[in-house]
């Protein structure tokens, strides 16, 4: 049985926050002030299109290294403890939680006034890129045995990145520039992804009650399954 | 891997046999490459955007010196796609934690990494078939003309060997999974930061695909692209890369590997410096020649009446403009039927690919302009100018006109093409067919007034002979300068349309 959520995860705290992957965040957080310092190192060159592009590209940058957060080479191991995956997963997400903030206002402050664009509407989109990281860890792990699906994720987050705005139809319209007439439209856009892909999040943060396979079912003996660590 | 386990530890000491290891395990890893998610993904996309865009490119008339250009882009994916696969399949032994049983077998570090090079090249072939079908099946259009450069084609493949070769040194360089992903985002911004504001000069050469600012189509001797140099360039820089890596794991001991790197990077400094000289002297030259005195170096063919020049490379494409004229002049009246026409081809390539220039409209009377490239608006661009020749006689008057004489010259340019309302529509700036608007040309633009659309409009849904004869009858004073419209209206037998003050003139 769980036993309750409360001192167990502040026993945990300390553990989990040297587990996380802190020097992969920092890689791509540095990476991504860098990308977003881009239209400040232009100079005379910067305009809104490339301010815009470079917060969304920092923003990817961020979350690819986001993306690592639920690795956890012991993770065949911690499987067995009481404290429910659902805690454990949040720990390691508040844990990040402020450093991602922290770390978005850096990138933000790092776009000259001038060439920002609506704070908001660019939040949004940031979150949906990190939230989508995270989610498909999520998955990742609920689906799958692997401990440590960064690099996966990693690749799927960065194939969308590439392909979201080379196939995404042009009428949703969710790569526009602040000066464009659709932009209220298309961070509405933006939220509603967000939410969809928290919802998705949160129930892949549950631990699956019984593993649906589809070989297991061509297979009931079981004997097709590979077996697990 | 386990191939290379197949490899009896005995027979590996000679080094022949190692060589067989290490060409067993390039094997291995090609296979895995090519079955990766991210190539099969990348290679789907790119076959896709090839289909999607080949079917109707260049509006069927494709000049093959710019369709080869038109390959370049689209391997790129493909490399991006190559360079975290390879750079994963390095690090593979790493996250596994089976790199310290590498010590009992037989590959040594740095052949394990020629492997992984060598695993790149079946990727790279795929890629260059790829492309080579993409160029064949322009070629193969029944209305291709020009000639492609090898040089230009290569740009495609050898990018993406690049970019695998940089994949591998990066895992050498840095032992992160997170390397290659940060490095694409990277990439790609700083892709979009250097076209949008790109460098000028010899820098922009420095990138893998160089794109050009214009869009228009050049004779193939006068591009004054350095392809050569740039291939060579390239194929410098993935050997460079991909010496680099076998140096990082542990060939540097090795005379050959040193004794390469210099070589390659000699290689690419050799193209680097090939690639950044100005446009030689003589295609200046050539380029001023063909833009100022195009007849010297052009064709002359003539068939019913009319003589077509055109550059060498065009000549082909003559009858195409002899079933526009033809078409044309059939439904004229007389004395404009048989005026002897020339068309001449013309393009101003003094300024190579930088900008798009306009032509002046010739001033010798019975000729008109084509330039070089054909296919949808070009088609009803180029009917207007033939028919605005057939009634004023001169190119350089078309321009000017804005009275009753515009809806004869429309009706005759648009009549006779399958769809005429579809050509009134493409001609047309703002593609309306109300109102008054810019008629576009390969020259001068010409203007309507929404009492010319209105006319022009009427008389195309109406019977094409019928018109044609009242044309006919009317010819002289149709073609009067400074009939008015509604002079043209009452010949044609349409209703004179009502003034409107404020698009009474033409824009």
């Amino acid at each position: 049985m769980p036993v309750s959520a409360g001192p167990v995860s502040a026993v945990l705290v300390r553990p989990l926050a040297r587990t996380l992957p802190w020097r992969m965040i920092a890689a791509a957080g540095t990476l991504g002030l860098l990308l977003a310092a881009t239209p400040r190192l232009a100079g005379e060159g910067a305009n809104a299109w490339l301010a815009v592009t470079s917060l969304r590209a920092s923003a990817v940058a961020f979350a690819l290294g986001a993306a690592f957060l639920l690795d956890d080479p012991a993770r065949n191991t911690t499987a067995a403890v009481p404290t429910r995956r659902v805690v454990r997963h949040g720990l390691r997400l508040a844990l990040m939680a402020p450093v991602a903030a922290l770390w978005w206002t850096g990138a933000l402050l790092l776009v000259p006034r001038e060439l920002r664009p609506p704070a908001a509407g660019i939040t949004v989109e940031a979150a949906a890129v990190l939230v989508l990281a995270l989610t498909g860890a999520a998955f990742a792990i609920h689906r799958g045995d692997g401990a440590r699906p960064g690099q996966a994720v990693a690749g799927f987050l960065l194939a969308s990145a590439v392909l979201g705005p080379l196939l995404s139809p042009g009428s949703w319209a969710l790569f526009v520039t602040p000066d464009d007439p659709r932009w209220a439209a298309a961070h509405d856009r933006w939220a509603l992804l967000l939410c969809a892909v928290l919802a998705a999040g949160a129930l892949c943060a549950a631990e699956p009650v019984r593993r649906f396979r589809l070989r297991r079912l061509m297979s009931p003996s079981g004997t097709s399954d590979p077996s697990r660590a | 891997m386990t191939t290379t386990l197949d490899t009896p530890a005995v027979v590996a000491a000679r080094p022949r046999a190692s060589w067989a290891a290490v060409f067993a395990l390039a094997r291995f890893e090609a296979r895995r490459l090519l079955l990766r998610m991210p190539v099969l993904v990348a290679f789907a996309v790119y076959l896709a955007w090839i289909v999607w865009r080949t079917r109707d490119s260049f509006g069927g008339f494709p000049a093959l010196q710019d369709a080869d250009r038109a390959t370049q882009g689209g391997p790129l994916l493909v490399g991006l796609a190559v360079l975290l696969s390879a750079n994963h399949a390095v690090l593979r032994s790493g996250r596994y934690g089976t790199d310290r049983h590498f010590a009992v077998l037989v590959l040594q570090p740095w052949r394990r990494t020629v492997a992984h090079l060598l695993s790149v090249v079946p990727v790279t072939l795929l890629a260059t078939v790829c492309v080579a079908g993409q160029f064949t099946w322009e070629a193969l259009k029944p209305g291709a003309v020009g000639h492609g450069s090898p040089a230009e084609l290569l740009v495609g493949p050898l990018s993406v060997l690049l970019l695998g070769a940089f994949g591998v040194l990066l895992a050498r360089l840095l032992a992160a999974p997170l390397a290659a992903p940060l490095l694409i985002v990277f990439l790609l911004l700083f892709s979009v930061f250097t076209s949008g504001f790109g460098g000028q000069g010899w820098s922009r050469w420095l990138m893998p695909v160089v794109g050009e600012g214009s869009s228009h189509t050049l004779p193939s001797d006068l591009l004054g692209r350095p392809a050569a140099w740039h291939a060579l360039y390239l194929a410098g820089l993935a050997l460079s890369a991909a010496l680099l890596a076998v140096l990082l794991s542990g060939g540097a001991r090795l005379r050959t590997v040193q004794a390469g790197v210099a070589g390659a990077v000699a290689l690419t400094l050799v193209g680097a410096v090939g690639q950044s000289r100005d446009v030689p002297q003589e295609t200046s030259e050539a380029r001023t020649r063909v833009s100022v005195a195009p007849e010297k170096v052009q064709h002359c063919d003539e068939r019913d009446g009319t003589t077509y020049c055109a550059f060498p490379e065009w000549t082909p494409r003559t009858g195409d403009w002899a079933e526009v004229v033809d078409g044309v002049r059939s439904l004229a009246g007389p004395g404009a039927q048989d005026r002897p026409l020339v068309v001449r081809q013309r393009v101003d390539a003094r300024y190579g690919l930088d900008s798009d220039p306009l032509l002046a409209p010739s001033a010798r009377p019975g000729e008109v302009t084509v330039g070089t490239a054909w296919g949808g608006n070009r088609i009803p661009e180029f009917a207007t100018a033939v028919a605005g020749v057939l009634v004023t006689g001169k190119e350089e008057a078309v321009s000017g006109i804005c009275d009753g004489r515009m809806v004869t010259v429309m009706w005759l340019a648009l009549a006779d093409l399958p769809d005429p309302m579809a050509g009134l529509r493409s001609v047309r700036l703002d593609d309306s067919d109300t109102g008054s608007a810019i008629v576009v040309s390969q020259t001068e633009p010409l203007r309507m007034s929404a009492a010319h659309t209105e006319l022009v409009r009427e008389l195309l849904q109406r019977p094409r002979n019928e018109t044609a004869a009242q044309v006919r009858s009317n010819w002289a004073e149709l073609t009067a300068p400074d009939v008015t419209t509604d002079r043209v209206a009452q010949m044609l037998g349409l209703d004179v349309p009502e003034p409107d003050e404020e698009e009474d003139e033409c824009l």
